[in-house]
């Protein structure tokens, strides 16, 4: 890939990233690198029941350790009116520690504040907690029933948090009852679990004028000042919040953890700084997980493979509280993005969320609110259905695909699809791939008794929330923003709303101020994640940058052309109406040989800036029209031993359509990124609870994360139809890779398995499961 | 984690003798395979530390004995509870006191434990095959003790 710069402009180019010299060298700054004179360390007690009343906590042993200086219980914080946090939607609200009784394995009991981590540690095992166990829920059909009613805290004395449903129900049921062809299919995808390498943290303190310096590992750094101003009662004006780098988060750092709030009443009480770092334990165990959605999927279809109805009904296992961080009017998310790429004449979708004694979240991993979830469920029930009609299910999708004339799609489930060619990205992908070849080669191998297997998705994100009249967090309108300023020598400063955990914001961003104002990307610097000094905005998850802050900062770039424009007419010496941007410069219209350059504008509008005003900067705050709808072909190959199960990814080709490219390589290390965690999830992970409500996947041992030995061979491609809506056209691509690779790959081992008879395996696909799969179709055929 | 043992132990004692041992909590505290300390608390309860190695965790758990004797039966049953190092369990086990004829005596016992954080899970692997050599251990210091 070429990494040359166009002479001038920035968009398209494959820029190196210029944070990278920064996090390659070690020279990152993250929330644990800050060492305060006189910090203190706060370790949690956890819980080792998952349900169970609290019959007593004695902090007497805690406190006879050495460097222990204090100990807080949930008593002592909801004697402060600090007892409960709200959570993100607004909807519920989560203990900050314990009040009366646990509700999930590992929950925070007690804090311990201490003079070293070694101590806080020490002084935590030392606090004694006496529990009478409660009866377990462990999955939501359990708590469908009742019995144990697990919120006694809430008005409504039941286990079902909520029932959403979108789309015509009694049409959908009557063009299923009037299909020829039916199928239908639980789909579960798997609890799991973000796991960013850096887990979640951070130090507080009250600086000498009495205000909370608060820096937090947040992809939200806005949101977390409002919400702590909310739940602590400290003027907004008194609250700093500073993210510094973070080493990913996937959705994993949007929600406020009561560890924060813990720190934050330590730092008030002890008048020191304290730090709070979570294991790697506590951030798989207590902070947001994923997923966890028991899918009921029924598609009806003609016999020559059109389809005529989708429903879709889910069982949601949310855990103790409902802190799914979706927007407070979306309780599960876009889930009705679930027709995906497939023109349904009708369909219906609906959730019903449970309590249960697991960690609560369902945060966004790496997607947007719950597409994943839709897009697995859809992607997989196609193949299912391909199957029942015998169909190659390429031709089945290409059949039902959108077609390109179709846009602006209105889907049955309410949203309307921005742009897209379906049919060029999965001709691309097939071509690119040698489908036909591959069915050849398929097809000699069964003979021969082998299995392979050719998994395709067609997947449909929808990201890029929001506007505002959807979309909110605890009532903030889902806007995001951007603050320009140029300087007199043509460089610059951007900063946003937004907050990159590896996404690039620092390169991209520069590209997007450069590509609008023809200045040099590298002379551009990018500032993030402080609320002092960054314009408000939502926060970086569900692919929102580019499709919200991306277009804030184009937008915002161009309102400082507009004002350079005056300026560049005084230079000229014309009008301002004879005055156009024209190949990245003013010049005079019809006189291109009399032009000036931003740079010489910039330095003008601080020295020679007329009768104008002075300076040059912008502020933007953008309120999407729409949602952007990025899309994509994915293609996994890949050869199973009928023997010992083992599955070989052999090859996986993802053709990606995000809109306009800013960086090719920053999409490619998004494309590839994503692609890795989707593997994992197919293959690898799940956050495994037993009946007894115990967590079994509590590390890296037991919770697998790929390594460059697993992690097969990326392959990429790309269609471009640009987003009408946004300014320069971009969709976002960050998560496209981890909602389009889990059916492809799921579809891939079902293809290969299905001359055995095998019709779904749930996530993840381990080299047992395929193996005991295997077996029991052996075992059938004897039988038979 | 639900674990379940059950064994029987031969021991060259009287029933009265075994009777008497296995309803006094500072004996049946010591049988208590690598304990560190017994702490009586009244007749029917002791209070005990155990040094605890299930795979990598390693440590002390705090135990929480309760002797619950039925004299017509002779039958003992016991409730174990507590933890440590963020892991917690809880065990009811009972045995019976048979008369096996020439001053003998025979111990069927039967328990079951449940095992929850790390312990569970780290030591997941392993644990229950520990499990069940502590609780075979614990029952075979008590034939040990009774036959020196």
């Amino acid at each position: 890939m070429s990494t040359q710069q166009k002479p001038v402009g920035s968009l398209g180019v494959a820029m190196k990233r210029k944070e990278d010299p920064r996090f390659i060298q070690g020279k990152g700054h993250y929330v644990d690198d800050i060492l305060l004179p006189g910090m203190l360390y706060l370790a949690l007690v956890r819980s080792t029941y998952p349900h169970a009343e609290i019959i007593s906590i004695n902090v007497s042993e805690a406190m006879k350790v050495p460097g222990v200086k204090a100990v807080i219980t949930g008593k002592d914080l909801d004697s402060a009116g600090l007892g409960w946090l709200p959570t993100f939607h607004g909807l519920d609200k989560q203990m900050v520690l314990a009040l009366g009784k646990v509700l999930f394995q590992y929950q925070e009991v007690a804090a311990v504040f201490a003079e070293t981590r070694g101590a806080a540690a020490d002084g935590a095992e030392a606090v004694q907690v006496e529990y009478k166990p409660l009866p377990v829920v462990a999955d939501p059909f359990t708590a469908k029933a009742d019995k144990v009613i697990l919120r006694s805290d809430r008005e409504r004395k039941t286990n079902h948090i909520y029932h959403w449903e979108v789309g015509d129900k009694d049409a959908t049921a009557r063009a299923l009852a009037a299909s020829p062809k039916r199928i239908s299919q639980r789909i579960w995808f798997q609890r799991c679990h973000p796991a960013p390498l850096e887990p979640c943290g951070c130090v507080a303190l009250f600086d000498t004028m009495g205000r909370l310096q608060f820096h937090v590992t947040s992809q939200a750094p806005h949101v977390y000042r409002t919400a702590l101003a909310i739940v602590t009662g400290i003027p907004e004006d008194k609250i700093h919040v500073i993210s510094p780098d973070l080493g990913g988060g996937f959705g994993n750092k949007v929600p406020v953890y009561p560890g924060y709030v813990c720190a934050i009443v330590g730092a008030l009480k002890l008048g020191r700084p304290v730090k709070w770092i979570e294991t790697r334990t506590e951030n798989l165990t207590s902070t947001g997980f994923a997923r966890d959605y028991h899918m009921d999927v029924e598609i009806g279809a003609t016999p020559d493979g059109r389809v005529t109805a989708l429903h879709v009904a889910t069982a949601a296992d949310h855990g103790a509280f409902d802190a799914a961080a979706d927007p407070s009017k979306y309780p599960a998310g876009m889930f009705g993005v679930v027709t995906g790429s497939y023109d349904f004449p009708v369909a219906h979708a609906e959730v019903d969320a449970y309590f249960t004694n697991k960690a609560p979240g369902g945060i966004a991993y790496r997607c947007s609110f719950r597409v994943t979830e839709a897009s697995f469920a859809i992607e997989r029930a196609m193949d299912i259905l391909a199957d029942e009609l015998k169909m190659d299910s390429v031709d089945l999708r290409r059949k039902n695909l959108i077609r390109k004339e179709q846009f602006p799609y209105p889907s049955p489930l309410g949203f309307t699809y921005d742009s897209g060619d379906y049919h060029k990205t999965l001709d691309t992908a097939l071509e690119k791939i040698g489908y036909k070849e591959l069915l050849k080669e398929q097809a000699a191998k069964r003979a021969r008794g082998e299995l392979m297997g050719i998994g395709v998705s067609t997947f449909t994100e929808v990201v890029g929330a929001g506007p505002s009249k959807h979309f909110d967090i605890l009532g903030i309108k889902m806007f995001d923003s951007a603050e320009i300023r140029i300087h007199p020598t043509g460089a610059g400063i951007v900063r946003t709303g937004t907050k990159s955990q590896g996404q690039g914001h620092e390169t991209t961003w520069a590209q997007i101020v450069a590509e609008e104002l023809g200045l040099d990307p590298q002379n551009i610097m990018v500032e993030e994640g402080d609320t002092d000094t960054a314009p408000y905005g939502l926060g970086t998850y569900a692919s929102r940058s580019t499709p919200v802050a991306g277009a804030a900062i184009a937008m915002a770039a161009r309102r400082i052309r507009e004002k350079a424009r005056k300026v560049a007419a005084h230079l000229l010496e014309v009008g301002e109406s004879d005055v156009e941007w024209k190949d990245y410069q003013f010049q005079v219209k019809g006189v291109p040989a009399k032009s000036v350059t931003m740079k010489q504008v910039a330095f003008a509008a601080y020295t020679n800036m007329a009768q104008n005003e002075p300076g040059l900067e912008a502020t933007y705050y953008y309120d999407p029209p729409n949602m952007t709808f990025p899309n994509g072909t994915y293609v996994a190959v890949i050869d199973v031993d009928r023997e010992t199960g083992e599955v070989k990814v052999r090859r996986f080709l993802a053709v990606d359509d995000c809109g306009t490219i800013i960086n090719p390589l920053v999409v490619e290390g998004q494309i590839h990124g994503g692609l890795t965690e989707g593997f994992a999830i197919a293959f690898m992970q799940e956050i495994q609870y037993d009946n007894e409500g115990n967590n079994l996947n509590t590390n890296f041992t037991d919770y697998l994360v790929p390594t460059s030995l697993e992690t097969p061979h990326w392959e990429t491609a790309k269609t471009t139809t640009p987003s009408p809506h946004h300014p320069i056209g971009a969709k976002g691509v960050g998560e496209s890779p981890n909602v389009g690779s889990p059916a492809a790959f799921v579809n891939a081992v079902i293809d290969a398995l299905s001359p055995l008879g095998v019709r779904h395996i749930d996530m993840p696909v381990t080299r047992d499961k395929v193996w005991r799969a295997i077996r029991e179709a052996e075992a059938r055929k004897t039988q038979s | 984690m639900n674990l379940q043992y059950s064994g029987e132990e031969k021991i060259a004692a009287s029933p009265a003798t075994v009777w008497a041992f296995v309803q006094d909590p500072e004996k049946v505290g010591r049988c208590l395979p690598d304990v560190v300390d017994v702490a009586v608390q009244d007749p029917k309860h002791v209070d005990a530390v155990v040094q605890v190695a299930v795979g990598p965790v390693r440590g002390k758990f705090k135990l929480k004995l309760e002797l619950m004797p039925d004299p017509l039966g002779r039958r003992i049953d016991m409730k174990v509870s507590g933890g440590g190092f963020g892991s917690a369990v809880d065990l009811t086990a009972g045995a019976d006191v048979i008369d096996a004829g020439n001053g003998t005596t025979l111990l069927k016992w039967s328990g079951q434990a449940v095992a929850r954080g790390p312990v569970a899970v780290i030591g997941g692997r392993v644990l229950d095959a520990q499990a069940k050599k502590l609780i075979e251990q614990a029952f075979a210091n008590v034939r040990q003790q009774l036959s020196t």
